[in-house]
């Protein structure tokens, strides 16, 4: 343990499905950790833990601002920034609103740029020290393949791929690295909405038989869960990782990596 | 200790990226066992274990696994390179790359999976030049090539008992960079054109990639699978206008 010891995270989207795991992670590693949401109680109930929270919309310019102004005040620097920060819409192009569409974007893309372009000053602070500051974007799975009526969401994670490579490029000889996780299926509120929503392509199913089918479509007989996506994320933000930055980072069980079929 | 409990086999282990995994192996617990094609190199650290192997050879690969017993990891790292393009490359060239690098993986991925135990992890090391061509270099960039997609096929054929992940390691210090910059007209000018490519502004150390493969050999990694992880400094994020450059 401890092998984020002496560090200052921050992670967007911290009281999310995946986000709380994250922050749980970082302070067991020994990280001050600020959890960064629209609301504290988040989407689940209230979590145990050190965290502490900040109210942040990542989609507003001043909020980001006064956030990374309270954190260098607070701490001085920023070493680790997480931006798991995002929202997704089970839409096609058709059903999407322009408003829905610009908020999947004010959200998902627009978020990463105000954070990161913000965090930067601080995050130099830490490397002027010789760490290895880290930025881990939110990218998905979906950014490389479509799950049906995700529309928005798939275009959003394209863009946060592309986004990643170019930070890294711009800001590698700083001493900072940036990359981007994609999750496949992770067991959160997002999924279980996905679950029930028109996007599932139901057909007559129960829920749990669509659960079961989507873990028999898995290599790995499973979909992930949130400590999963917060152990890729420890790797990346920890002294290990000093090597790894432009990438993107694919978690998913295996489901990507094959020619997809039903097993008949 | 995140390797406490397991047993690891990783191939090559000799020297570079293979010795720098050995090391951190058993810094995490694990016991290891590795092989060359040479005797035992008589400095590896006390209690790792070292067969004589030829792992491109079916025979002496089957032999390998079954010396190490039961495994919890396989690290297939062996490998070699030639330097030269299609049309310079021999018969007995063939034979060496894609001997060590592709039938040698395949023949101790065969060997290893049917009595590797439950939750095992497979790691083989690939390369960016599996993705994207090295000059003159065309057998190891396509053995890497074959190495990514065998890769795939295990975690798809053999998962859930098996993980099987790649990592992709840029350009690390290594006897193998080394030779690859003698190619060039001016070595010393090949080397800062390439350092400055980097968006780190270093090469890779053999522990950069050792790190990436104690996290995928561990229980860290249990939903990783099917996955090339590409370790290489921001090298590849980059266009070839990158900044530095002129």
């Amino acid at each position: 343990m401890g092998r984020l010891a002496g560090k200052v995270a921050l992670v967007t989207g911290g009281r999310g499905g995946i986000g709380r795991a994250i922050c749980a992670r970082f302070e067991t590693e020994g990280a001050v950790v600020y959890a960064a949401d629209l609301s504290e109680a988040g989407s689940l109930a209230a979590p145990d833990g050190a965290s502490r929270f900040v109210r942040v919309d990542v989609s507003d310019e001043d909020s980001v601002t006064a956030t990374m102004a309270m954190v260098a005040e607070e701490q001085g620097r920023l070493d680790v920034l997480v931006n798991a920060a995002g929202i997704e819409i089970e839409k096609t192009i058709e059903e999407t609103s322009l408003g829905e569409w610009n908020r999947s974007f004010a959200v998902n893309v627009t978020g990463t740029f105000l954070t990161s372009k913000h965090a930067l000053p601080l995050m130099r602070k830490a490397a002027e020290d010789g760490v290895s500051a880290s930025i881990i974007n939110f990218g998905s799975y979906d950014g490389f393949i479509a799950d049906p009526g995700l529309a928005a969401y798939c275009a959003t994670k394209g863009a946060v791929h592309a986004l990643t490579r170019a930070m890294a490029c711009d800001h590698g000889p700083e001493g900072i690295r940036v990359n981007a996780i994609c999750p496949g299926y992770i067991d959160t509120p997002m999924l279980q909405s996905f679950f029930t929503g028109d996007g599932s392509g139901g057909g007559g199913k129960s829920i749990g038989e669509l659960q079961q089918a989507v873990r028999d479509v898995h290599p790995l007989r499973t979909y992930g869960t949130p400590e999963d996506i917060a152990n890729l994320v420890t790797w990346l933000a920890s002294d290990e990782a000093r090597y790894a930055s432009g990438q993107l980072w694919v978690l998913d069980g295996g489901l990507s990596a094959q020619v997809q079929q039903m097993r008949i | 200790m995140r390797l406490e409990g397991k047993r690891a086999l990783v191939t090559g282990g000799r020297q570079g990226i293979g010795r720098a995994i050995v090391e951190a192996f058993l810094r995490e617990g694990a016991e290891v066992v590795t092989c060359g094609r040479g005797g035992d190199p008589g400095d590896l650290p006390e209690g790792c274990g070292w067969v004589t192997a030829d792992v491109s050879d079916p025979a002496q690969a089957a032999e390998l696994v079954e010396a190490c017993g039961a495994l919890d990891v396989l690290v297939n790292n062996a490998g070699v390179q030639v330097e030269k393009t299609v049309v310079d490359s021999t018969d007995p060239d063939w034979e060496l790359v894609i001997g060590a690098n592709c039938r040698g993986v395949f023949n101790t991925c065969r060997a290893a999976i049917p009595v590797m135990r439950d939750g095992g992890a497979i790691v083989n090391i690939g390369s960016i030049s599996g993705q994207q061509a090295d000059p003159s270099m065309a057998l190891y960039n396509a053995s890497k090539a074959f190495v990514h997609g065998l890769t795939r096929s295990i975690a798809v054929d053999h998962g859930p008992k098996i993980r099987c992940n790649a990592i992709c390691p840029g350009w690390i210090n290594t006897g193998m960079l080394e030779a690859g910059f003698e190619l060039a007209g001016d070595p010393a000018a090949a080397r800062r054109d390439a350092i400055a490519r980097h968006p780190v502004r270093r090469f890779g150390e053999p522990k950069d990639i050792a790190a990436m493969a104690v996290w995928l050999a561990s229980d860290e990694a249990e939903f990783a699978s099917g996955q090339l992880f590409t370790i290489d400094g921001g090298m590849t994020a980059a266009s070839p206008l990158n900044p530095g450059m002129f």
